[in-house]
């Protein structure tokens, strides 16, 4: 027997939630497609459309991977397995995780190569597209860790509406920095020390929220 | 590694409304233990203590000797354990639960796995959302046997359950134990479950193990005396007696270390025996709680 069970229970959260993972990536892409026929309605409505996906995708994994296992009563059968509440945790984390980062990465890929290959959006702009892009990543680390640690659908649902409520005025926030908007219209990508300041920060952010997962986690004497 | 599957020692668990009290226990290799509680007693809170699944607040727990919870990942590889409350994945089949618990246990015997599915009627490629409440505790019950574990630890299997199954349930169980070194753990409010496979049985109630011997020993020294006794006379509880109950000239006696002398006593002190009657397990468990429970109260 091997010693951990960690990467069957990873292989068993991706097997039984491809499907989210699928049509967050078919979404995207079509919201790229529409993005890339010119036109400033095209640009609002597939942005909108990209970021939807994403955000989507961003409330749905915690709840269906994490608090539906307590919910639906298959975390019993999870942990009658050899593993451990950390183990556990690592497994959920990295399921989670993958399934969020796989298509995130994919789009974000997609989006940065429609950038700097076609004339519809300046490369000036890629820096503030990475930077936005992160904040739904840091929105699904939020969620995710509040939903590991709680395990309520309740406090899951309340964290979403929060992050989903702050994406608004961070993106305005953003856009109304003079340091980061005035390269914006540049045809090549400037990386300043204000982008990389924001850009560690955020994922400074998002190991913060994965760090205090396992340190709660370790906490906690019932785990079912 | 010692020749107990299950050792709990003084084991304690405080909740606001609820706490498992002093609880010590052991099950030796070989043996089924039945665990009997009414709703709440605490048997699936001590499971999940042995399981590793909550961390007791005081008292020491060994399962298959290893520490608990500390070396739960040790231990589990050889328990099998189900509850009444564990559901499988319902958008995935049968088929694919086995494929998954046999990449984690290389002891899975797929044969004795195709053995269990016919003998259970179920089909692998069935979709665990299709099945009946019978056919999940039988996928279950498949997914832990085919393991083959040391130990098994079945938190009210049979809860909800028609005759049939609960009887092909038993069966299985029974079969499960013709390998000497396997041991179970078997909780359940239903004693009839409990006895028919049991070896050894104890109570428990409001946190408390009220009482743990085998089960021949308790159908043996618990009796119910059935009395007449003359106008004006009380009849007091003798040593072996926990309680007497006196309506008009009719009084019953329940023992719990009856002797035949005790018959004797009785009709000394001036009543008349009318009848000595077996008592169920069922009968014995209510009688031992009611007993526990006026003893705390008094």
């Amino acid at each position: 027997m091997t010693d951990s069970v960690i990467p069957q229970l990873i292989r068993k959260d991706l097997r039984l939630h491809r499907l989210q993972m699928a049509i967050t990536i078919g979404a995207g892409i079509l919201a790229l497609v529409v993005m890339q026929r010119g036109g400033e309605v095209s640009l609002v409505l597939g942005s909108t459309w990209y970021f939807v996906a994403i955000i989507v995708l961003a409330c749905m994994l915690p709840v269906s991977m994490v608090v539906n296992e307590r919910k639906k009563q298959t975390l019993a059968f999870v942990m009658s397995l050899p593993v451990s509440s950390t183990q556990y945790t690592t497994a959920k984390l990295v399921s989670t995780l993958l399934m969020f980062l796989v298509p995130w990465l994919l789009l974000l890929v997609c989006a940065l190569a429609l950038t700097t290959t076609g004339n519809t959006i300046p490369q000036g702009a890629i820096p503030m597209v990475v930077i936005m892009a992160l904040l739904p990543l840091i929105g699904f680390s939020v969620i995710l860790a509040v939903a590991i640690v709680s395990e309520s659908e309740g406090w899951a649902i309340a964290a979403t509406v929060v992050c989903n409520s702050t994406y608004g005025i961070a993106w305005y926030l953003i856009t109304k920095t003079p340091s980061l908007t005035v390269n914006w219209t540049r045809h090549v990508a400037i990386w300043d020390q204000t982008v990389l300041r924001l850009l560690f920060a955020e994922f400074g952010s998002v190991a913060l929220m994965i760090s205090l997962t396992f340190f709660l986690q370790s906490r906690k004497r019932d785990f079912i | 590694m010692n020749d107990l599957a299950i050792e709990l020692t003084g084991i304690c668990k405080r909740y606001r409304y609820f706490s498992l009290d002093k609880i010590s226990l052991q099950l030796p290799q070989g043996e089924i233990m039945g665990l009997i509680g009414a709703n709440g007693a605490g048997k699936s809170t001590t499971i999940r203590i042995l399981m590793g699944l909550i961390h007791q607040d005081a008292g020491e727990a060994r399962v298959l000797g290893h520490p608990m919870p500390a070396e739960q990942v040790a231990a589990k590889r050889d328990i099998g354990f189900a509850s009444e409350d564990m559901r499988l994945y319902d958008s995935m089949t049968l088929g694919w639960h086995m494929s998954f618990i046999q990449s984690i246990y290389p002891n899975w015997d797929d044969s004795y796995a195709q053995v269990l599915l016919k003998r259970f009627g179920l089909r692998a490629d069935q979709k665990i959302k299709s099945l009946s409440h019978g056919q999940r505790v039988k996928s279950t019950l498949l997914l832990v046997l085919a393991r083959k574990p040391k130990l098994l630890v079945l938190d009210e299997p049979t809860t909800g359950l028609d005759p049939v199954a609960r009887h092909e349930i038993l069966r299985e169980l029974a079969h499960v134990m013709q390998d000497d070194g396997r041991s179970i753990l078997f909780s359940s409010h239903n004693t009839q479950d409990v006895e028919q496979i049991s070896d050894r049985i104890t109570f428990i109630d409001r946190g408390r193990i009220i009482d743990s011997m085998d089960k021949e020993m308790y159908l043996d020294r618990w009796r119910r005396l059935r009395l007449e006794v003359p106008p004006g006379l009380h009849l007091p509880a003798l040593p072996g007696v926990i309680d007497v109950r006196q309506q008009g000239r009719l009084a019953v006696a329940t023992a719990n270390a009856f002797v035949p002398d005790l018959a004797n006593a009785y009709e000394t002190r001036g009543a008349r025996v009318q009848c000595i009657e077996n008592m169920t397990l069922e009968e014995i468990f209510v009688a031992n709680v009611e007993h526990s429970r006026e003893e705390v109260e008094a």
